[in-house]
């Protein structure tokens, strides 16, 4: 604790004169909060938080007044630690972490955590939605000498050996559980798959000619076409062209091409030759041709 | 510009250049300052592509331009090679400056030998003249009875050998001046009984003796030539700074035609019986025994000069004569046969060449190149010891013809009187290797793939890394013994009492017929030519150094355990008796004969290794009567470290076949599997144990259920909290690819769904069939099966391509790589590729395992497995066996672990990749274009280009030079140059230490040294409880504590059973979070084998305070300067959160802080 505070009256430019209960604020409009793994912890870390303001965001999930923008979550403090860690301040609606601050995480379809990618399990920046904007401030204002704790009696936070052996035990997964998440996941891709190739039916019936010859032409929207062109298959193309007309071409014909073919080769051997000097000039500048 | 700020930062990230080691890495460090100056600071010289510019490229070709581009086309590999023998030559060459001294010191010693007082004369035998600081260079028994001495000044001074000849080269330059004496201290008849060597010695002693007096010469001591005792020389050092560039050798020589040559014929006697032994033998008219080698030694004193003048005629004939000694020279000096009795040293590379030169076999219009080549290809298809060759024209009646000396000599090559045989004391075993390496150097000359230069000429071999096992003789004097007891008196009279050259011969024939078949090479080292100080006696026989002795094993006959010998009742059966006294026996085989044989005890494969040596011992005790204990075997001495089992001593190879057998077992059920929606297409092995490369290969465990808890509804093991860390249980991994089909989906999460369909499906059918206990996941499946788990992984070949694809916003498919999908392809087609590739080396060379286990237990030990992974240190030691050049491939583990300690110290990693040219796919054009382009081209671009173009992808190693840094490609490159560079020094150290070791019988003797890294280098050490390190029993110095972990002996049942606790390891799950979380501040490595210390070191870059921002602020904290913010690292806090996240694991926390330096 001691150590703690040294460190503190050493760096809050703002507020010297009543640092030791009042919150430290920093020049990007941050705010410090200590955070102690548990009570008798003698080190700290500093906690970086802010309201989450940003121009672009659009996001229904992150309301700009009621999100708190934290930074530097350490490695063992899980979404729900960082939850009820927060609720001193006001009850928290959600809590998201992630690597980096940035826009919301991948929508994709929500899969079951089997098939999730493993998290990386560093530093965390988080974004806390409180149900009141009033908690924000309050989460501000919190002075910096007294730290949140992790791990406390109350909510005993599981780390090294004992974390490990829970992790391995509910890496056990049941067949059955499994297999219905499969399952699942299978016949909503299928649905998806059909939806499509019906969507695709409709548009190539859509196209299709009337009785008196007409075809109706629409512009569609992104994304629809059946088979998108590929890369490769736009360079096939090229490369056939190449061919041919390389083909086409007549090679040493002409006196003076057969010349020019001898002078081409002259200067390759010319060019094999300076670079081979180079290399040894390079290898005799490390002293590479001492034999012992 | 750009670049080089570029090394410069890189250079103070990671390991600062290791400034705080042991002192002898300081010495080393030191030493490779010295040697390669640039290493150290020079980082400049980054290669610079030149661009000739048009106007050069095409101007019009002279005559002698065309010439010289089209020489270099045809007679080398490119111009390169005949570029690089140019620039050896230049090295090696003496300069100007240094002739001048040289010269000028020659007079300065000339005018003083000329200044010699004359002397008194007195008997032979009395050496009061002499003061007591200087001795007389020669073994003075038995006593010489006759004879007057007495000194007077030489009747010339000359030079003779390698400097008058313009032969000599650097380092270690040696002129030879023959001091001749006045013919009036001499009589003809001194040739017996050593007269003439012992006058001889005491007119060097007496010249020392007036040396000493000067102030003109440094240091002066006593030497023999050639390590022959009777020969003594004495060696002067110039004075000041540059007293050891080079030194002057003294012979004496007696006047040119004193005695007759016809005196010294092979089969003369020139020592008398009755003189030598002291005894008066009765019968007088016994014929005395030939003494051919005292013979040719004093004959040897009287032709220096004419030798000379010969050699002088034909080097002016020959403009390149000089520079093909000097290079033919450097060849054999690399292969250690320049020194010591009976070596083949510079005179004789002087005669050879004269030799092709006179006989025409070589033209005088050849350069350095083509001499060095003929010159091999005569050696290696030349057999001097069955047909010897003379350079002498016509002999006068009175030589001694070509048989006469084969009768005398083992190797024959007549000088160019006729008379003398200048390979006398050369044993067939030295030609025997001689003409062994020219073979070799000639194979692997005209392949392209190798780099013929180094392995030629830049690659020394000495003989504890080119001989699979090597065994010395330690107490000489107990070869005296051996002398009697094989009743060597004649010779041992004409060696002059030297009993260990007289019973060498003997010894290498009985070793050569007792090994026979085993070896392909039996080599012994010479003894090196000793040097004692003038006021010491000439050093005894029994002072020489061990005489070591080294295999070249047949690997497929050296390991076997029977010598089977002829039938009982043929003639025969009496040699072999007599060979194998006692050990022989009459047995009985299957297909009914009943022969004599012998049988040795060997069970595993590290003991049936060790058959020579039981032979060996055999042999020795049997008829030299050398004692056990004189033999100290030097083979499998390293192979401690990978050693399991207690009863039978096992280097793992039993072990990696009981794994391979399971999993043969394991892939036929599979292949045989009906029932799935899909077929198998194919089932491989993706694991190191499954190619016989695995450390310490996975055991079949028996589980003590008591010591687990049970979790019901999966039926498997649970840890139990309070217990220590189970045995760690290695899942072996199979990849099984299933067929291609339009019903797998076009969607990457949908594969990975339907692979967990295949994996439950799979584990379904599995236990119902053969009761495997089995646990299927969405990655993989297990299967518990002989007490092994192997964990099966269904594969989709298109998936990776279905990874790369995407649709841009215009729609179009678009295919980029990712590292994903490179990730996926590695594990699912690479791997499984390599494994078994390697696995088809294992099967043609039985050592390769082994030696791949030495490497990566050697890697691991030292903290690097993190940066050399298992794959790559696989492919490294691969290499070794793919391309031996300039050895043969390693016959023995600890000869392979040697070579691989000189790879990684000694390759020039900066400028050529290292080609593992697995199934021989690469040609010569693609190795050459490689490793141009590799030089020339930053090394991303090319191998992108490279690996598009062809599919030779996974052939290739490369590892990272420092100009392409950021680059990692394929099996692990050494992405950082500041590791490289200390893998390089870290490895060079260990094989000092260890070819040290293993040589020097002095010495301490504890090969584990090697494996014990010096941790003085890092910032923190964080030190974890033995009880929850499974692995413990692995460890390097295995502690005496062990901890129950869950496994009881007894059979293994090989199926049913619950699920064990696969894959659960502390140490690895614990540094996964640290570099997850710290990554970016700090390095951490840890011996995965046991290791109970996690060694941490800050990046220095990490301590650079950093501006205030959202995305640099993790684990740091604030500093306030004036009124600017910056962040650093909370070190207190990272500090204890290193032993929060290991709780349980991390005993203690050591900060070094006395070490930090921000």
């Amino acid at each position: 604790m001691t150590s703690g505070v040294k460190v503190h009256t050493k760096m809050a430019p703002c507020k010297k004169k009543h640092a030791s209960s009042q919150s430290c604020v920093l020049p990007g409009g941050f705010t410090v909060l200590s955070l102690q793994f548990s009570s008798d912890s003698v080190s700290q870390h500093k906690l970086y938080v802010k309201e989450h303001r940003v121009r672009a965001e659009k996001s229904s999930r992150r309301p700009l007044d009621r999100t708190l923008f934290v930074l530097n979550i350490p490695p063992y403090c899980s979404q729900d630690v960082v939850r009820e860690l927060f609720s001193q301040f006001g009850t928290v609606q959600s809590v998201e972490l992630g690597d980096h601050p940035g826009s919301l995480m991948e929508s994709g379809p929500k899969l079951s955590r089997f098939f999730r990618p493993a998290e990386k399990q560093g530093f965390k920046v988080g974004y806390i939605v409180f149900q009141n904007s009033t908690s924000i401030a309050a989460a501000k204002s919190h002075p910096h000498d007294i730290p949140l704790v992790v791990c406390t009696d109350q909510r005993p936070v599981l780390t090294g050996v004992q974390k490990w052996i829970k992790q391995y035990t509910e890496s056990l997964i049941q067949v059955d559980k499994l297999q219905k998440i499969v399952d699942s996941f299978m016949e909503e891709y299928d649905k998806k798959k059909e939806e499509e190739a019906e969507q695709q039916r409709k548009e190539a019936e859509q196209q299709q000619e009337d009785e008196e010859g007409w075809v109706k032409v629409t512009r569609g929207h992104k994304g629809t076409k059946a088979r998108p062109h590929s890369e490769a298959a736009n360079q096939r193309t090229l490369q056939k062209e190449m061919r041919k007309k390389k083909r086409k071409e007549l090679m040493n014909f002409y006196t003076w091409q057969h010349r020019n073919t001898q002078k081409e080769h002259i200067a390759e051997l010319r060019k094999k030759f300076e670079e081979d000097k180079q290399r040894i000039a390079l290898l005799r500048g490390q002293r590479k041709f001492r034999p012992y | 510009m750009k670049n080089k700020q570029k090394v410069a930062e890189d250079l103070a990230e990671t390991i600062p250049a290791d400034s705080n080691h042991e002192e002898q890495e300081q010495e080393a460090q030191i030493k490779a300052k010295r040697r390669n100056p640039e290493e150290a600071g020079g980082d400049q010289l980054v290669y610079h592509p030149v661009k000739l510019s048009r106007s050069d490229l095409y101007r019009p070709p002279s005559a002698e331009e065309l010439n010289q581009l089209k020489e270099a086309e045809s007679l080398f590999h490119c111009s390169l090679l005949k570029m690089q023998m140019e620039e050896l030559l230049k090295e090696v060459a003496l300069s100007e400056r240094k002739k001048q001294q040289i010269d000028s010191f020659i007079q300065t010693v000339t005018k003083l030998l000329q200044t010699v007082p004359d002397s008194p004369e007195f008997e032979v035998s009395d050496l009061s003249w002499l003061s007591s600081a200087v001795k007389v260079p020669f073994l003075l028994v038995p006593k010489t009875k006759k004879g007057k001495f007495h000194m007077t000044p030489p009747a010339s001074v000359d030079l003779i050998g390698s400097y008058p000849l313009g032969t000599c080269i650097k380092p270690h330059i040696m002129v030879d001046l023959a001091v001749t004496i006045p013919a009036d201290v001499l009589h003809p008849k001194d040739i017996l009984n050593q007269r003439y060597p012992r006058k001889r010695a005491l007119y060097l002693s007496g010249l020392a003796q007036h040396l000493t007096s000067s102030s003109d010469i440094g240091t002066m001591r006593y030497s023999c030539l050639h390590g022959n005792r009777l020969r003594p020389v004495l060696l002067l050092a110039p004075t000041g700074k540059d007293f050891s560039s080079f030194t002057v050798r003294i012979h004496v020589c007696p006047p040119p035609g004193f005695f007759k040559p016809n005196r010294f014929h092979p089969q003369k006697n020139n020592i008398r019986t009755e003189w030598y032994t002291g005894l008066s033998t009765s019968q007088a008219g016994t014929c005395e025994p030939p003494t051919p080698h005292y013979n040719s030694s004093v004959l040897g004193d009287l032709l220096p000069r004419a030798h000379l003048q010969f050699l002088s005629a034909i080097s002016s004939q020959c403009s390149a004569f000089a520079d093909g000694v000097a290079l033919l020279k450097v060849w054999v000096r690399q292969r250690e046969l320049n020194q010591g009795t009976g070596c083949f040293n510079g005179f004789l590379s002087s005669m050879l060449l004269a030799y092709l030169l006179t006989t025409h076999r070589i033209s005088n219009t050849m350069t350095a190149y083509q001499l060095l080549r003929n010159s091999l290809n005569f050696l290696a298809s030349t057999d001097l010891t069955v047909n010897g060759i003379s350079l002498a024209r016509d002999p006068d009646s009175t030589a001694p013809s070509l048989a006469e000396f084969h009768s005398a000599f083992q190797v024959v090559f007549v000088d160019p009187s006729g008379h003398l045989n200048m390979c006398a004391d050369m044993t067939t075993c030295t030609y025997r290797q001689l003409q062994h390496e020219a073979s070799v150097s000639m194979q692997f000359w005209d392949n392209p793939t190798v780099d013929a230069f180094h392995s030629l000429l830049m690659t020394p071999k000495p003989m504890i890394r080119t001989s699979d096992h090597v065994f010395q003789l330690c107490d000489l004097v107990k070869l005296q013994s051996g002398c009697k007891k094989l009743n060597l008196l004649n010779e041992l009279m004409d060696h002059c009492g030297d009993y260990v050259q007289t019973m060498l011969p003997y010894i290498l024939s009985l070793l050569q017929q007792g090994l026979g078949q085993r070896v392909c090479l039996l080599t012994h080292s010479r003894s090196p030519d000793p040097e004692w100080s003038l006021d010491s006696e000439a050093p005894k026989y029994k002072a020489q150094p061990p005489v070591s002795f080294g295999l070249l094993l047949r690997p497929d006959l050296a390991m076997s355990v029977l010598e089977r010998g002829p039938a009982a009742d043929s003639p025969k059966a009496a040699e072999f008796r007599k060979l194998w006294g006692s050990r022989s026996e009459l047995r009985r085989f299957q297909d009914g004969a009943i022969t004599e044989a012998v049988l040795w005890e060997a069970e595993t494969m590290y003991q049936k290794r060790l058959v020579p040596r039981q032979i060996i011992t055999h042999l020795l005790q049997l008829h030299a009567a050398i004692p056990e204990s004189c033999v100290r075997y030097v083979a499998a001495m390293v192979d401690d470290v990978i050693t399991t089992g207690s009863e039978v001593p096992s280097t793992g190879e039993e072990e990696s076949l009981l794994v391979v057998q399971s999993y043969d077992d394991l892939s036929r059920k599979l292949w045989r599997q009906e029932g799935l929606p899909l077929t198998i297409t194919s089932v491989q092995g993706a694991h190191p144990a499954l190619r016989y490369t695995q450390v310490f290969p996975p055991l079949p465990l028996k589980l003590d259920y008591s010591f687990f808890e049970r979790e019901k509804t999966s039926r498997s093991l649970v840890l139990k909290d309070s217990k220590p860390c189970p045995a760690y249980i290695t899942p072996i991994t199979v990849i099984c690819h299933m067929e291609g089909s339009g019903k797998w989906p076009h969607d990457r999460i949908a594969i990975r769904h339907i692979r967990a369909a295949f994996h439950i499906r799979l584990a379904e059918l599995i236990k119902k069939h053969h009761n495997y206990t089995c646990r299927p996941c969405p990655t993989h499946l297990d299967v518990w099966k002989d007490g092994l788990v192997f964990r099966i992984q269904v594969a989709y070949h298109r998936e990776p391509q279905v990874l790369r694809e995407s649709v841009n916003a215009e729609g179009l498919l678009i295919v980029r790589d990712n590292e994903e999908a490179q990730a996926l392809e590695m594990a699912t087609v690479h791997k499984p590729q390599l494994t078994s590739t390697l696995h088809g080396l294992q099967q043609q060379h039985s050592c390769f395992g082994a030696v791949c286990r030495l490497a990566k237990r050697w890697l691991g030990a030292q903290l690097f497995s993190e940066d050399i992974t298992e794959d790559t240190a696989d492919l490294l030691v691969a290499s070794l066996f793919l391309q031996p050049a300039p050895f043969t491939p390693p016959g023995s583990p600890q000869v392979g672990f040697l070579r691989f300690l000189h790879l990684l110290s000694s390759f020039d990693w900066r400028n050529n990749p290292l080609i593992v040219n697995l199934n021989n796919q690469l040609t010569g054009k693609d190795t050459l274009s490689l490793t141009l382009t590799h030089t020339h081209t930053p090394l991303y671009p090319f191998l992108k280009d490279f690996f598009s173009k062809t599919s030779l992808a996974h052939q290739l190693l490369f590892i990272a030079s420092p100009a392409e840094q950021s680059e990692s490609h394929w099996f692990g490159l050494l992405k950082k140059f500041q590791m490289l560079q200390r893998v390089v020094m870290v490895a060079a150290e260990s094989l000092k230490v260890l070819e040290q070791q293993l040589m020097d019988s002095s010495q301490m003797q504890d090969v584990r040294v090697v494996m014990r890294p010096p941790l003085d280098a890092y910032d923190v050490l964080i030190h974890l409880n033995p009880k929850q390190v499974p692995l413990l029993s692995q460890a390097v110095d295995p502690p005496a504590v062990t901890f129950s972990r869950g496994v009881i002996t007894g059979s293994v049942a090989q199926s049913g059973g619950a699920l064990p606790v696969i894959d659960y390891n502390p140490v690895s799950l614990y540094l996964v979070e640290l570099r997850e979380a710290f990554g970016d501040l700090a390095l951490f490595f840890c011996d995965p084998y046991g290791g109970t210390v996690i060694a941490v070191l800050w990046k220095p870059k990490a301590f650079i305070p950093l501006p205030f921002k959202t995305s640099q602020v993790s684990a740091r904290r604030m500093e306030v300067t004036g009124e600017e913010v910056t962040m650093v690292p909370n070190v207190e806090a990272i500090l204890e959160d290193f032993q929060i996240m290991g709780k349980g694991l991390v005993k203690s926390v050591e900060p070094r802080i006395e070490k930090w330096s921000f």
